[in-house]
């Protein structure tokens, strides 16, 4: 039901595995076109092979926690590459499970970093109406049920995916009245590499309906960013299969 | 600040894809609207040490008269 075409182009950030590489190849598979950001370059290449329209993926290898407060500026880079932009899903992010007594300030920069500060400049850069298509234009970014469960030993974490969800839907109202649309998704604890032996320990017969896969987000995602969504704006969307973790 | 900076700055923080003149009339601008003049407002306490209010702004018609509440902060 959900289709695009090449010319609407999507940036993806954390594009080499777990949730970004599936939103990617789902986009992709879709119809859209892709700009797949990562740190990565093997994997980001891995992903343009594989991918199911490989002439509508392009890679760009970068590290979005460096150089943030140039962000806006890459973004406009990116457009005079590439065009102006349709959508965003920014799925870059780290996780950090420490209890209170084991995390350093540099821990909690580290994490706001890439889960926060970069999201935040990044969505500065493609919500500038020179970089995207104005009506029509959709983002989303990956934040976490962590940022309402609060679990044990997630200071950092929780605390950027808070943030991100708060700013997301400042931005989602400025940018309306553009006909522009930004969201966030929270899953729980998805299998990815970023869960770890630790995680899914805790996570065992936590979810009713078993544990996540990154389909199940990225499903999510590729709806909030097609029109078929046109109405849904600064909201945030609890993906945890009722466990409520 | 150099009036033909300033103008350039302007367009940046309007995000025009046109540049902006000194003759022009803002309210002829469709990125002339709330958030734009809350930017301004930033970019003129930032820079020229202004605080302007939104009541300021109001008064204004064209670019000239922007330039104007800038005091000596553009030339």
């Amino acid at each position: 039901m959900i289709s695009f075409n090449k010319e609407q182009i999507f940036i993806v950030t954390g594009a080499s595995s777990g949730i970004g590489r599936c939103t990617a190849e789902t986009l992709n598979s879709l119809g859209a076109t892709v700009v797949a950001i990562a740190r990565r370059e093997d994997k980001l290449i891995e992903l343009k092979e594989n991918a199911k329209f490989p002439e509508n993926i392009h890679i760009e290898v970068k590290d979005l926690a460096e150089n943030i407060e140039e962000l806006p500026e890459y973004v406009k880079s990116l457009k005079a590459k590439y065009g102006k932009f349709s959508g965003m899903a920014y799925c870059a992010g780290v996780g950090d499970l420490k209890p209170l007594r084991a995390v350093e300030y540099n821990d909690i920069k580290r994490i706001f970093d890439i889960n926060y500060f970069a999201a935040v400049m990044f969505a500065k850069g493609i919500v500038d109406k020179r970089n995207n298509i104005g009506k029509g234009f959709s983002m989303v970014a990956i934040a976490s049920m962590g940022a309402i469960g609060c679990a044990p030993s997630m200071t950092s974490y929780s605390g950027s995916k808070a943030a991100l969800i708060a700013s997301f839907k400042v931005i989602a109202k400025e940018i309306a009245t553009q006909g522009m649309r930004a969201n966030t998704v929270s899953p729980t604890l998805i299998q990815t590499d970023m869960a770890d032996e630790t995680s899914r320990q805790y996570a065992e017969g936590k979810y009713p309906l078993g544990l996540g896969d990154v389909s199940d987000v990225a499903n999510v995602i590729v709806f909030l960013l097609s029109d078929k969504s046109k109405w849904i704006n600064a909201q945030n969307y609890i993906i945890d299969c009722g466990s409520e973790m | 600040m150099d009036k033909a900076v300033f103008l350039v700055e302007l367009e940046d923080i309007l995000q025009r894809e046109e540049p902006c003149a000194e003759n022009d009339n803002l309210e002829d601008y469709e990125e002339w609207d709330s958030l734009s003049k809350m930017a301004i407002m930033a970019y003129y306490d930032k820079n020229f040490g202004v605080k302007l209010s939104l009541n300021d702004l109001k008064n204004v018609s064209t670019v000239s008269d922007l330039i104007k509440l800038a005091g000596n902060g553009v030339q």
